[in-house]
């Protein structure tokens, strides 16, 4: 066996007898550095990474508080002190309402937003002359500030659930919109072609065209609902009556820095929560993206 | 997406016209086409016949325009002047009569290669159990038993051609167009596409029209080769391969020791290089 490598034995050899041979010794390649290029992670250290980067976040955040001087910590808060503000609110002060009064806002009016918007983008997408028509105009209204609307939509609905979802519409909309039709055109030209090639007719187009694009449809929504969070804000900061964006606002009169921050805490996490939901609504809905063999 | 620009679609319109007594499956009547205002002329003044029951090669130098014709075929765009008839009657738009495979891959994503397959044949109206059957029919054609319930993204690309072809014969289409089917495969896979093409058409006696850059192929495949040369695009050469005397190669190493064979590929490199001469691709 020692042989092998030291004179020469032909490999046909020991192909012959392969019990015979121990196992060819195994490979060390070269370790890699932390900045490793076109690297692959097992899933695991991917979620251990994630986590890691989670926890040097609070870390800093912790260490940035108490090396605040003493009277200034009010300001910046410890992060437990937060956590605490927000067991406290879910606890005593019924936060959980205001919790479920932003995210149906959010969520009813982004809703309403793609309802119109899926439809909409797609049909543009399919018909040279609609978008020609429309989209100039919806592409407009993308450069008019949906905040700058707020007061108008003050004086127009009242301090209203429905002014405040009009804003977040307007927020949203437009760009929606205009992502969508993207998402339509960047459909591959021989998809459809094809379709027309075996008599697929104008609603059968307009089909394939939508399960085509649906994928990047439903991701652009993803990336288009975390904006509709500032706008939430927005509506709930300047007109105050309920959602966590009033308890902030409420907060901010008696500068209560901890509730302001378990707002603002509270709100990423449940941005972090929608977004794990449309990855796994992806998931569910398009199956066939992912090679199973 | 312009495919949409002449309103009605007019795959029905061709579908409701009577054929012509001893029309040509397919004629080209003195088809130009230009693009970009003229600046560009693509085809230019070209005629000629497809015959029945025969594969149809276009060949010829990058850009000459074969693409461009087999659109015009299938009904995806129009001339700038003349007209192409299927059976005397002027193309008026894409119909499922005129089936064909596109270089990209184009099987629908979202559907497993069985429900590919049947999917012109549910737009032709077909009843659940005569699709199954089809579909059946054309998996084995293109050797996909195996793969009736696979996605495409889980096809290699033979495979994924493999069912644009099977989904393509599957709705019966009477001119079977092709424009470079294999031109994103590599060498061996596409040999073995050629030879499943013959064997298919020797057992479903289609009329096919397929564009290629590849001489060998053109000869293995085609019954007749027209060479286009480029800008403006115009036929050079018409050449029916009577070295075949009327019969297809199952094995394309039997076609290359064919002296008949040789020959022709030796003509056909010396067109393609007194077209490319002088000019960088
Ligand atoms: N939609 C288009 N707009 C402008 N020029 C085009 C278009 N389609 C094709 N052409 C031009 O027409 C010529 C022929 O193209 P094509 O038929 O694709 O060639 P081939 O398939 O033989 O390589 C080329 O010069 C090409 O650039
Ligand atoms: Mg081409």
């Amino acid at each position: 066996m020692a042989q092998g490598q030291a004179g020469g034995t032909p490999p046909s050899d020991a192909a012959s007898h392969p019990g015979d041979e121990a196992p060819a010794p195994v490979f060390k390649p070269p370790r890699q550095p932390f900045l490793e290029v076109l690297g692959a992670l097992t899933q695991r250290r991917t979620v251990v990474l994630g986590v890691a980067g989670v926890i040097i976040f609070f870390a800093v955040w912790e260490v940035a508080h108490y090396v605040t001087p003493e009277e200034k910590q009010r300001f910046l808060p410890a992060v437990e002190q937060v956590v605490a503000e927000i067991a406290y609110l879910f606890a005593e002060k019924n936060f959980i309402a205001d919790v479920g009064t932003s995210l149906y806002r959010i969520y009813a009016s982004f809703f309403v937003a793609s309802l119109i918007a899926v439809p909409l983008g797609v049909f543009m997408g399919c018909f040279v002359k609609a978008r020609a028509l429309i989209s100039p105009t919806t592409g407009g209204w993308r450069y008019l500030p949906a905040a700058s609307f707020a007061p108008l939509l003050l004086v127009w609905f009242g301090p209203t659930d429905f002014a405040k979802m009009a804003l977040l519409f307007l927020g949203c909309f437009f760009f929606l919109v205009a992502l969508i039709l993207d998402n339509t055109l960047a459909v591959q030209r021989e998809l459809i072609e094809s379709g027309l090639t075996m008599g697929a007719k104008r609603r059968q187009v307009v089909g394939i065209t939508f399960r085509a694009a649906a994928p990047a449809i439903l991701d652009s929504m993803r990336n288009m609902i975390a904006v509709a969070w500032t706008y939430l804000v927005i509506a709930e900061i300047i007109v105050a009556t309920d959602g966590i964006g009033a308890v902030m606002m409420r907060a901010a009169r008696f500068l209560h820095v901890d509730i302001m921050m378990g707002g603002i805490l509270t709100i990423g996490v449940l941005g972090v929560l929608t977004d794990i939901s449309f990855r796994i609504a992806s998931r569910v809905l398009f199956p066939y993206l992912r090679v199973r063999r | 997406m312009a495919v949409f620009g002449r309103g009605r679609t007019a795959a029905a319109q061709t579908g409701a016209n009577a054929p012509v007594e001893g029309a040509p499956p397919l004629r080209a009547n003195r088809v130009t086409k230009s693009y970009l205002k003229g600046s560009v002329i693509a085809l230019d003044d070209v005629s000629f016949d497809v015959h029945a029951n025969q594969v149809t090669a276009m060949i010829g130098p990058s850009g000459c325009g074969k693409t461009t014709m087999l659109r015009l075929m299938a009904g995806l765009e129009y001339p700038s002047r003349g007209d192409v008839t299927m059976f005397g009657q002027p193309i008026m738009g894409p119909g499922p009569e005129r089936g064909m495979v596109f270089q990209a891959y184009t099987s629908f994503p979202w559907l497993t290669t069985r429900s590919n397959i049947e999917y012109g044949l549910k737009l032709q109206g077909l009843a659940k159990a005569e699709r199954r059957e089809r579909a059946e029919h054309f998996l084995d054609l293109v050797h996909l038993e195996g793969f009736a319930n696979a996605y495409p993204a889980e096809l290699s690309g033979g495979m994924k051609q493999r069912v644009s072809i099977a989904r393509t014969l599957a709705q019966n289409p009477a001119l079977l167009l092709l424009d470079e089917p294999f031109g994103a495969l590599d060498a061996q896979v596409t040999w073995e596409m050629e030879e499943m093409i013959i064997e298919i058409i020797e057992r479903e006696n289609k009329t096919v029209v397929v564009v290629t850059h590849d001489i060998q192929e053109a000869i293995y495949l085609a019954d007749r080769i027209i060479f286009y040369t480029r800008q403006p695009g115009r036929i050079k050469a018409d050449l029916p391969m009577e070295f075949k005397e009327g019969r297809r190669f199952h094995k394309k190493e039997e076609m290359l020791v064919h002296p008949g064979y040789v020959d022709m590929e030796r003509r056909l490199y010396a067109m393609m290089r007194e077209e490319i001469r002088g000019r960088v691709s």
